[in-house]
């Protein structure tokens, strides 16, 4: 419609200048409208007294400021009205036509794949009406753009898309060509993070407009895709592993469908969910046991469902390094306690925790259990650095603040802020606020706010209860299900006493709470991370009766205790702690690798040598030496590319001169062609930014016909400037016909006629 | 008589049943099976972390009662509350004044991890009693056997032993255990003698003329159930005040009862 008032595109109107073409001076034509307008006026007062009463006052008004429209709009066009806009000489210009080819184009919509959405127009005579305006110049895009001589060469099979490089490429390549315009066909999906910066202003720069084409839905209309999996990067071997799994879904709102996770061919767990509303995110966590010691690629998966258009969606994987060696906890008690006992024997089966305890039996013995060495806490607790910190955590259980001394008060901070370790203090007559820990210099790192009172330790009864946060903790999860987890809580047997452990701090978590007497709920555990480490505090110090006064299989007990000494040092760094963003490359080459080194007393180690060596798929074997970070003292870093497909084994050795300072694993893995089966719905968001910001368009495939016509509108390449009449467009004639017979219908009916 | 008065009357026994009841499971339960009573501490009432259990067994041959007076019950309160306020003396642990009364069909019996029976020469349990038993041990619980003596009583208490744990056996306890060290180190071990030596000039009863330190352990070599055969050590908490009874009796009962009680904290 609108091509046929104005005869021209929009894009006519929208690029070009406003001219007047008329050998006249353009201050005649402001005058002649100006002395018509006034002289039409004149007249009509004038006759006023002989015309019909009917047409006077501001129906006289009326019809005069028709006139004078008519008369501005004929004599602006004896003036010849045009717009001035620059075209790409035919023959002489380059277009460049880029067409996606990666494996997301293979995707079947209607029947139809997206290639074939792509290809079926642009073979349907666009190429043939771009040739004989252009050069054409043809390329499939995939990680790169790539010249090819037809459409049939087209296989959907590039492993991803990188359009930024394969513009940018594409833009270099032409850099001594007259290039009027790019045409990308492509669904946007895009697995490089988008088009940078540079890429579009160097084609601003050269002001060639990228005209996009969007094939492909914007959403799928049956699909289910695994979105996120966010698992831990290391777990100690046997312990429980948490992974929050992220998925979206269409067409399959309130269906059951099976999240699981396998270690190689074997499930290791698997749990029912109900797909949620149509198009939300929906967050579910999945608990399974990290096994033995090893790097271990564990998928994770939603099983297909019937009629999904996308089935290579719903799987993928992520790497946990499962770590060996036992992970040493100080437990120091000040007196003989059930606790005591009972704790020792939930985690003795734990091969990933070893327990070693400093027991006062009298108060001048102690007495010393899972010691390495005969002298080994000979002295009671630790007054030295390294003694401590050779711990990777801690347990307070009922002693008074005065029996360790000020240096020992600050040796317990800096572990948990300094060497990252995990601290749990218990309930107890001598503890907490009893104790005196509430005015101490630890009261910081705790997760509470410990009451500055007496009379807090109760040896009474109280029945236990989970909060919403403990949902997703690890620590008390006896159940797989939350909602059983939460019963199994609610039913376990009363505590043997209880202690009012105050206010919990901001950022603190509460995990569960007691009901003394069915009174108020109040804080049982409460945890936080603090600095490096992590503290606890565990309003009771009966347990035990879940041990006693259940059934003798039932391991609540075990498994709660298990899961809290884990969570306790699971995270405790050693010396050399190396990382890396994302371990998981997908259709990516480059990881950077760092390694956090510290001392004995677990300072910044910044006088080291740090080695990387690299043992990569094949055979391949690297070493790498690290170079320490300008800012931050410890930390040594390197950029490394992968070279192949396939899974990395780097370890990274810290040395002073001739001895170890420590040394750590991590491990990468590289998939291509994963990226490209994700988020496949048409990015048209980009298309269209990428369009607007280059001065292009954003095309639907079906509105192609009109696209060499449209593209030849551009001010990169050769140009030249066309004048486009606009007075004898149908829209001038309807709008001065327009004009007249309103004037001519308001005389009849005001009966003037 | 008025209905009024059969009202009240009524009423009252009500009251006296319920007032009787609410006392069961209290440490005022089995008064008229004291044997030696002794003063009720002022801090009775006070709970602790440790509480010395007393079980109350049947006896093989008159219920609850054995020759002439009480098995379960020998000794007590007398000796539960003088081991009580050594406990309380020489260790941290923080020990209820008073000692409780269990019995094995009881809901509270797993709320004490260490109970003391005494006089088990004449023990004996129903096969739910035993299984009950089987169950407090596996879990983690702790006994300490006393006052019986030689091969008479002690077939009796193996009898009733059987039933508890058919497929375990008892063994000695090695001196280097650490049930002998983890408070006191008791190397010089003797055979401690019950108040009869008084009347009879002889330390040992029956045919049981050595002492027998003995056990019966879990998978994993710990002890669950100290058997102090051929020695009364609670006679020697019961009369430790006496002017006649022989002070490294009581000394060595004293300890290892201390050495029991740290020991089923610790293991």
């Amino acid at each position: 419609m609108f091509e046929f008032l104005f005869r021209y595109p929009r894009s006519v109107f929208t690029k070009g200048d406003l001219v007047l073409l008329g050998s006249w001076p353009v201050w005649l034509l402001g005058v002649l409208i100006v002395a018509g307008i006034v002289g039409l006026g004149w007249l009509m007062r004038s006759r006023q007294s002989e015309a019909v009463g009917s047409i006077k006052g501001w129906r006289s008004l009326v019809l005069w400021a028709l006139q004078s429209s008519m008369l501005a709009a004929v004599l602006t066009l004896l003036w010849q009205p045009a717009l001035l806009v620059s075209t790409l000489k035919p023959q002489q210009n380059v277009v460049a036509v880029l067409v996606d080819d990666s494996q997301s184009m293979a995707l079947k919509e209607g029947g139809q794949a997206r290639r074939d959405q792509a290809r079926t127009p642009l073979q349907a005579g666009v190429l043939d009406a771009l040739s004989r305006r252009f050069q054409v110049r043809l390329y499939r895009v995939a990680d790169r753009a790539e010249r090819i001589k037809a459409l049939d060469t087209l296989t959907a099979q590039a492993a991803s898309t990188n359009l930024g490089d394969s513009l940018k490429q594409v833009s270099n390549e032409t850099a001594g060509l007259p290039l009027g315009g790019v045409i990308l066909v492509s669904d946007g999906a895009d697995n490089s993070g988008g088009v940078d910066l540079d890429t579009i202003t160097e084609l601003r720069t050269r002001r060639v407009p990228i005209h996009t084409v969007g094939v492909g839905l914007e959403q799928a209309v049956k699909d289910v895709e695994l979105s996120d999996v966010q698992a831990p990067a290391r777990a100690l071997a046997d312990s429980r592993i948490a992974a929050q799994l992220t998925f979206e879904q269409r067409g399959y709102e309130g269906r059951k469908a099976k999240l699981a996770v396998r270690d190689g061919s074997k499930v290791v767990a698997m749990r029912e969910v109900t797909f949620g509303k149509e198009g939300n995110w929906q967050t579910e966590s999945l608990l399974f046991n990290a096994g033995s010691a090893g790097a271990r690629a564990f998928k994770f998966s939603l099983d297909l469902q019937e009629g999904e258009e996308n089935q290579k969606n719903n799987s993928t994987e992520r790497l946990v390094n499962v770590q060996d060696g036992r992970r040493r906890i100080l437990y120091i008690e000040g007196e003989p306690r059930w606790e005591f006992k009972f704790v020792r024997r939930a985690i003795e089966d734990d091969k990933s925790v070893k327990l070693v305890t400093l027991l006062r039996t009298t108060q001048n013995k102690f007495y010393r259990q899972g010691v390495d060495q005969p002298t080994e806490l000979e002295q009671g607790f630790p007054a030295k650095v390294e003694e401590l910190f050779g711990f990777h955590a801690l347990i307070l259980g009922n002693v008074e603040l005065n029996y360790f001394s000020p240096t020992q008060q600050e040796l317990i901070k800096s572990f948990v802020d300094r060497r990252g370790g995990g601290l749990l203090m218990l309930a107890g007559r001598n503890a907490l606020s009893e104790g005196g820990w509430a005015k101490s210099a630890l009261a910081e790192v705790l997760p509470v706010i410990l009451p500055e009172r007496k009379g807090t330790f109760l040896r009474e009864p109280a029945a236990v209860q989970l909060t919403g946060t403990a949902i997703d903790s690890l620590i008390t999860r006896l159940v797989e299900q939350p909602g059983a987890n939460d019963e199994r809580w609610r039913k376990l047997p009363q505590l043997a006493d209880y202690q009012d452990i105050g206010t919990p701090k901001l950022g603190a978590a509460v995990l569960a709470e007691y009901t003394p007497g069915g009174r108020a709920r109040l804080p049982l555990l409460v945890t936080q991370n603090y600095g490096r480490g992590r503290t606890a505090v565990l309003g009771t110090s009966g347990t035990w009766r879940w041990q006693m006064q259940q059934p003798l299989e039932d391991q609540t007990h075990e498994v709660f205790w298990q899961q809290l000494q884990r969570w306790l040092v699971t995270e405790t760094p050693g010396p050399v702690v190396a990382s890396t963003p994302r371990q998981m490359l997908f259709d990516e080459s480059r990881a950077r690798l760092s390694a956090d080194v510290r001392d004995k007393t677990f300072l910044p180690a910044a006088d080291v040598e740090v080695e990387a060596r690299v043992l990569g798929p094949q055979g391949l074997t690297e070493r790498i030496k690290m170079k320490p970070d300008a800012v931050t003292p410890g930390l040594y870093l390197t950029d490394y590319a992968l070279p192949k497909t396939g899974s990395y084994l780097v370890e990274f050795t810290a040395r002073r001169g001739a001895e170890e300072v420590g040394r750590d694993v991590v491990t990468l893995q590289r998939q291509d062609g994963v990226a490209e089966n994700f988020r496949t719905g048409q990015n048209r968001e980009l298309l269209e930014k990428l369009s607007q910001q280059t001065g292009g368009r954003y095309w639907k495939p079906a509105d192609l016909n009109r696209l060499a016509d449209e593209i030849a509108l551009s001010e990169a390449g050769i140009t030249v400037r066309e004048a486009r009449d606009l007075w004898d467009l149908p829209a001038v004639f309807m709008a001065l016909i327009a004009l007249r017979g309103t004037e001519w219908w308001l005389r009849r009916k005001w009966g003037a006629v | 008589m008025g209905s009024r008065r059969v009202s009240a009357l009524v009423l009252l026994g009500f009251c006296t049943i319920s007032v009787l009841l609410a006392q069961r499971g209290t440490v005022r339960d089995f008064l008229d099976e004291e044997d030696n009573p002794a003063p009720m501490p002022a801090d009775a009432q006070e709970p602790g972390e440790y509480t010395f259990a007393r079980l109350r067994y049947t006896s093989k041959r008159n219920g609850y009662w054995g020759r002439g007076g009480g098995a379960w019950s020998t000794d007590w309160p007398k000796a539960d509350r003088q081991f009580v306020q050594g406990v309380r003396r020489l260790t941290r642990v923080n020990a209820r004044s008073v000692e409780q009364v269990v019995e094995l069909d009881s809901e509270e019996f797993m709320q004490y991890p260490w109970i003391y029976a005494t006089e088990v020469g004449r023990w004996d349990f129903t096969e739910k009693q035993a299984a009950r038993l089987r169950e407090y041990f596996l879990k983690g619980g702790f006994m300490m056997t006393d006052d019986f003596h030689g091969t008479f009583e002690w077939s009796v208490f193996y009898e009733g032993l059987q039933k508890v744990f058919p497929d375990r056996p008892v063994v000695d306890i090695e001196d280097k255990d650490q049930i002998f060290h983890v408070l006191y180190d008791l190397k010089e071990r003797f055979q401690v003698g019950g108040i009869q030596m008084f009347f009879t000039g002889r330390v040992s009863e029956n045919d049981g003329y050595d002492a027998k330190w003995r056990a019966v352990l879990d998978d994993k070599g710990r002890v669950m159930i100290a058997i102090c055969h051929n020695m009364d050590l609670g006679d020697a908490w019961e009369w430790a005040d006496h002017p006649r009874y022989p002070e490294n009796f009581a000394s060595l009962a004293y300890r290892v009862g201390v050495n029991f009680i740290i020991y089923s904290m610790t293991h």
